[in-house]
């Protein structure tokens, strides 16, 4: 690279070489990326052997000022590329290796991220109510706590019905009633909306009774309510044929029963064919090929009139969906107490 | 409540009927059948026997020896039976024949002596659990050796019918009301019940109905030369196929004509009435009687009771009393027939815990014609029963029934009307149909044209059948609702509206469950003393109290969502570690959407009003409505019926309901070191704590975020606040002053979040630390609406196009500065000098390693422009910047310059 007859130049000839020596010997231990980074840096970094080296060009006697710094620079670009050329082979051999690794367990489990889940019956509620909704009911939130008349009067049922003794209602002090039923929404949708309309509420109801497997005293039911000119038990029958096949999915047989509701004239019960034994007769069905469903009728003319509606000109039918028994139907969960229980290892089961 | 198929046969020819498969046509029309059951079948091999001799056991002393004559041949079987005796007529059972309780009778020997068959108690044969003695069948007229289905009216088919579905219909509390439907539904004539009877002259008692409100009508007639002893074996079954045990003939008459008429009977030995005499009156506050089930009843003045000259012999309607029973010595008695007010009856019953045939039947609104019907078949039964009795008395009626009888209902309608609203036409639901089948029910029909007057029978009456509604009732179920087409609706189309409540929770619930990982979970509306106590959570603060509970521990409703789901975090960590969530160890994360109590803040401002305006429903009019003199308020008035209205005045004097804001509360509780359980109490490391802190805050900003509210503010706590509806608002005592904040957006309070107390965390059953938010969906309605309002809503830009400029500021700060302070300074700053921010975050928060009380902390600053790429002097120079962000009037000693950068 250097005259060497030119004796002027052995000294700095010399530093020149050991830097390069020194490098080249570095270069040689390099066996990984970082460890390449690393020689960069103590090279060509900012106080790298060859940028120090560079850095000493104006100190130089003049004579040799010119001869050093284009050795010096013709070393930067030596190593530089000789930089370059060893990461080129260190990946391509870093490449190579990866694309044989045979230690990467590709069995290993997955690790979960944070997985929560939906309450069961607010997944039940939210399919009844896109469907309802994308039949033009109204999804509609009423009071907990409600008045006796919005919960018993208003519904035609008064004060001599045993519904309104002491073992079926929590009594608030004050006189105020923990809603028996989602009904005590049907006086307020009828005041706040013009009719027609069709509606659905669903929510919390509470219970006075002990609770077993079965029972509780605070569970969930979800009400649907139509106003109309002219509602017929033909409507009636039409239209719970026609939502419970879009809530099961698929088309539902259903048949009516004389029930008594004081705010229905005329109730009924309302069954559905087993979907288990699809009406050939089960154990679910008790042989019967039908399972009770829900209690359902044509709005009782006091309650229309208590919502404000002239009976002689509107009309309506109602029906009273148990959410939590739906839940339970559709689940097969066994015990009612499961669904206000808050524990992770029965609500985990459920998706987000 | 149990039908009787043979029974009803006795009134309507049921010939070529079914009973099992009619049982589904009875369900569709009439009432619930539960079960269809067969009773006394299975029997035709066993025989009418009388036993002859008796002799000892030669190697038992409760064993006998019986020879019984069948007729045709005398066996000698073993017998157990301590009625055993001479002349004792009883079914024989053969070898060879297997019994319906499932007992096999065998040839064989019994203590070392044969016994090829065997003679049968009530529970041999399956018709009872009686077994003390053998089955009497004294007084079978059929001879010897004839097979017992044929000696004697035995064999049934019973209908079980669910209670609830007849509560309404007092008139199926009767075999013969049971009757007259099947009759109609069969189309077939129904028999009359004959009631003539001869009757005696003059009065049994001197009888008197003082509480004619309670009691419209009182019937009593004397008897006398009654001979008490057993029922005729088929009466007695007959009582015991529908759950009745049978006492003695003359009580058994009492029930059979009860359960025939519906109407309950009572007989009292005319020899234990005192002073001649019957009085219908309350109770005197602190009497006592004593009733047939032998309990002293400590009575009230709402009690209504039967007296005589001594004082109280039967609890009116509910039961008789112990020293006026039927005993076997009695040779006269005083029937009892009667019509008592229902509610006040259901009430004595419950009062009383006492709930008999007589009272369920009462409190169901009987028909009062009813009663002289039930007293003269009582009559006509005990004359049969008792060949050498006779009525000794007229039948005597006391109580305003007989002087001002209920009004006759007559509802005017139209078949038009009728069928229309059943959906159906003349030629599916004729009008002679219509016609007859009414009639056949037992109401009246007059047609004039398609106009019709229905005169409703009393049966019907009471409370049961008054507007045209009922009968379309009727007439729908008796044509079968199965039977009407189906129609669809003619609906206007209008989309339909979500109550903003709804919606939101629906909105919280996916980012929540779906994005942030929690469970969701819904726990009840009461608070749990016991937890409130364990936790130090216990607070004067006023909560909406109940007046009856279930159990001590719930006696209020929950005035937040809180101390709730600290106590589902709790119950999850003590489940032990998280196997239900492998990544995060012992770490669970729940939340939960719905309602809050707190008592309406006095002077109005009600829970309906707030509730409804500021969520944006329409605001609940009725009570407006119903004061007002104004013309809606006028018209809504002329719809109510006096019990609507009364219930409208009664619920304005209620005053407001409650507030009943809807909350979400959210939790993430992780336990600490992973311990046994019951190791508790160690401090927790201050990690953990940050890191669940931290966590929580990232879920709400996601809310915030994916809510479209705009930048959440957490504040440091401050005391009280006002709520959206005017009430003040403690802190929840469970949020940790110091770590705990409020959440704010917009502006509007939303809730709080922070990690629990430490009280409430030493109080925990687990070592564990936890974070809860609770949030107000109220006041995230109405942020997420001014945001929408203002166009904050998300409006979707090209990606950037030029290169953004970021550089980092260090300060030292106390670790009591809030972050947010330094951050809101240097956007500030930046804004003011006209620099193009596009973000400013911490990055970095330090604690300096010599000074426990410091912190180094590192704001990331982004400038960019959306046109152009920035050039030098659109960025400031950081020193500089740093320098002024450090200035006593900026930092105002909350940070300073980090050391050695001065």
């Amino acid at each position: 690279m250097c005259p060497p007859n030119d004796v002027s130049n052995a000294g700095w000839q010399a530093e020149l070489d050991e830097v390069r020596a020194a490098f080249e010997a570095a270069l040689g231990r390099c066996a990984d990326l970082a460890a390449l980074r690393h020689l960069e840096v103590a090279t060509l970094g900012k106080r790298g052997s060859v940028s120090s080296l560079l850095k000493t060009v104006g100190k130089r006697p003049a004579a040799e000022r010119r001869a050093f710094g284009a050795a010096a620079g013709k070393l930067r670009g030596e190593v530089s590329a000789a930089l370059q050329r060893a990461r080129g082979q260190i990946e391509r051999a870093e490449r190579d290796a990866e694309l044989r690794d045979d230690r990467f367990d590709v069995t290993l489990p997955g690790l979960p991220p944070r997985r929560g889940s939906r309450h069961p019956i607010a997944i039940v509620q939210g399919e009844l109510e896109d469907v309802f909704q994308s039949m033009g009911f109204h999804v509609l939130d009423y009071p907990e706590v409600d008045s006796e008349f919005h919960n018993f009067e208003g519904l035609n049922i008064p004060s001599w019905h045993p519904a309104r003794d002491m073992q079926d209602t929590f009594w608030l002090e004050g006189g105020h009633v923990l809603r028996t039923h989602t009904s005590n929404g049907q006086v307020r949708a009828m005041h706040a909306f013009e009719p027609p309309f069709r509606a659905i509420f669903p929510g919390k109801v509470f219970r006075y009774e002990a609770t077993d497997a079965s029972h509780e005293h605070t569970f969930h039911q979800l009400e649907g309510l139509m106003i109309d000119r002219q509602v017929t038990v033909g409507h009636l029958l039409e239209s719970m044929r026609t939502l419970l096949s879009a809530v099961f999915g698929r088309p539902v047989e259903v048949r009516l029963r004389p029930g008594y509701f004081p705010f229905v004239e005329p109730g009924f019960e309302l069954d559905i064919a087993c979907q288990v034994c699809g009406g050939g007769g089960c154990a679910v069905c008790k042989h019967s090929g039908w399972v009770e469903l829900l209690p359902c009728g044509l709005v009782h003319p006091n309650v229309l009139r208590a919502g404000g509606l002239d009976p002689d000109v509107w009309q309506g039918w109602a029906f009273g969906l148990g959410l939590s028994r739906l839940v339970m139907m559709r689940y097969e969960v066994p015990d009612i107490r499961l669904l206000l229980s808050g524990d992770v290892r029965f609500l985990s089961q459920f998706p987000a | 409540m149990y039908v009787s198929w043979r029974w009803i046969s006795e009134w309507v020819d049921t010939e070529g009927v079914d009973p099992v498969a009619f049982a589904d046509r009875f369900t569709l029309a009439v009432a619930e059948i539960e079960a269809v059951v067969r009773f006394g079948h299975g029997l035709s091999d066993v025989l009418v026997g009388t036993v002859t001799e008796v002799a000892a056991h030669p190697n038992a002393d409760k064993l006998r020896l019986a020879t019984v004559d069948l007729g045709e041949r005398t066996v000698q079987v073993v017998c157990g039976a301590p009625d055993l005796r001479v002349g004792l007529r009883a079914p024989f059972v053969p070898p060879g024949v297997t019994l319906p309780s499932g007992i096999e009778v065998r040839d064989g020997e019994v203590r070392g002596v044969r016994s090829p068959g065997m003679l049968a108690s009530e529970r041999d044969l399956g018709l009872s659990d009686e077994h003390a003695g053998l089955l009497s069948l004294d007084g079978v007229g059929a001879p010897d050796g004839t097979a017992l289905p044929e000696a004697f009216a035995l064999e049934d088919v019973l209908y079980e019918v669910d209670n609830k579905s007849v509560t309404h219909r007092p008139d199926l509390w009767g075999m013969y009301g049971v009757a007259r439907e099947i009759a109609a539904l069969l189309d077939r004539p129904l028999a009359a019940l004959p009631t003539e009877v001869p009757l005696g002259e003059g009065q049994p008692v001197s009888l008197a109905v003082h509480a004619p409100e309670r009691c419209s009508r009182y019937l009593c007639a004397g008897v006398e030369g009654v001979a008490v002893g057993p029922a005729p074996v088929a009466l007695r079954m007959r009582l015991r196929s529908l759950g009745v045990r049978p006492i003695s003939n003359i009580v058994d008459a009492t029930n059979l004509v009860m359960l025939e008429t519906g109407n309950p009977l009572h007989a009292f030995d005319a020899g234990f009435l005192r002073g001649g005499s019957i009085a219908v009156r309350r109770a005197a506050a602190g009497e006592e009687m004593k009733t047939l089930d032998g309990e002293s009843r400590a009575l009230t003045t709402e009690d209504l009771v039967i007296a005589d000259g001594g004082g109280p012999v039967a609890l009116a309607g509910v039961m008789g009393g112990l020293d006026s029973e039927i005993r076997d010595e009695t040779r006269r008695l005083v029937l009892e027939a009667a019509h008592f007010e229902p509610v006040a009856i259901r009430k004595t019953s419950l009062r009383h815990g006492l709930r008999t045939e007589s009272s369920a039947r009462f409190e169901k609104s009987l028909d009062p014609a009813l009663a002289e019907v039930a007293a003269r078949r009582f009559l006509r039964l005990v004359l049969e029963l008792c060949p050498g009795a006779r009525v000794s008395s007229h039948l005597v009626q006391a109580g305003p029934f007989a002087s001002d009888p209920p009004p006759v209902i007559e509802i005017e309608t139209s078949a038009g009307y009728l069928r229309s609203r059943l959906g159906v036409d003349a030629d599916a639901l004729s009008d002679a149909w219509m016609d007859r089948r009414l009639g056949q029910l037992g109401f009246g029909v007059r047609r004039d044209g398609d106009a019709l007057a229905v005169r409703v029978p009393s049966w019907r009456a009471t409370r049961d059948v008054s507007i045209a509604e009922d009968l379309v009732e009727e007439l729908g179920r008796h044509h079968g609702y199965d039977r009407i087409p189906s129609q669809t609706p003619l609906v206007r189309p209008r989309p339909p509206e979500m109550s903003p409540s709804r919606a939101l929770e629906r909105a919280i619930r996916q980012v929540a469950a779906r994005q942030a990982g929690l469970h969701e979970v819904v726990l009840y509306s009461f608070d749990s003393e016991s937890l409130l106590r364990r936790l130090g959570l216990t607070s004067d603060a006023p909560r909406v109290a109940l007046r009856n509970t279930l159990n001590a521990d719930a006696t209020h409703l929950r005035r937040g969502l809180g101390a709730g789901l600290i106590a589902a975090v709790e119950r999850n960590l003590r489940h032990g570690p998280g196997a239900e969530e492998p990544g995060k160890g012992t770490s669970v994360g729940l939340f939960e959407l719905g309602r809050a109590f707190l008592p309406a803040p006095p002077g109005g401002g009600g829970g309906d009003d707030r509730d409804d305006s500021v969520l944006g429903l329409a605001p609940d009019t009725l009570p407006a409505l119903a004061r007002a003199g104004d013309a809606a308020g006028q018209r809504y008035a002329s719809l109510l019926t006096p019990a609507l209205t009364e219930g409208v005045e009664a619920a304005i004097g209620l005053g407001p309901l409650p507030l009943q804001p809807h909350r979400c509360a959210l939790a993430i509780g992780e336990r600490l070191g992973g311990g046994a359980e019951g190791e508790r109490r160690a401090q927790p490391p201050q990690p953990l704590s940050v890191r669940l802190y931290r966590e929580l805050v990232g879920v709400l900003e996601l809310l915030a975020a994916e809510l479209g509210l705009g930048p959440l503010h957490i504040a440091r706590q401050a005391g009280p606040c006002t709520l959206p509806g005017g009430a003040v608002e403690d802190a929840p005592g469970w949020l940790h002053p110091a770590r705990g904040a409020q959440v704010l957006a917009g502006g509007v309070r939303l809730g709080v979040v922070g990690l629990i107390h430490p009280d409430v965390r030493a109080g925990l059953e687990v070592a564990a630390e936890v974070a809860v938010a609770e949030l107000d969906l109220e006041a995230i309605g109405q942020v997420r609406a001014e945001a929408t309002a203002a166009g904050r809503s998300l409006k979707a830009g090209a990606p950037a196009r030029f290169p953004a400029v970021a550089f980092d500021l260090t300060v030292r700060a106390q670790r009591t500065t809030a972050a947010r302070a330094l951050l809101d300074a240097t956007r500030a700053l930046l804004t003011e000098r006209g620099a193009p921010v596009e973000d400013v975050a911490l990055v970095g928060r330090y604690r300096d390693a010599t000074d426990d009380d410091a912190v180094a902390l590192t704001v990331r600053v982004r400038l960019r422009e959306a046109d152009r790429t920035l050039d030098e002097a659109d960025v400031p120079d950081a020193r500089a910047l740093l320098a002024e962000l450090c200035s006593p009037a900026v930092a105002a000693g909350r940070w300073a310059l980090p050391e050695g950068a001065a």
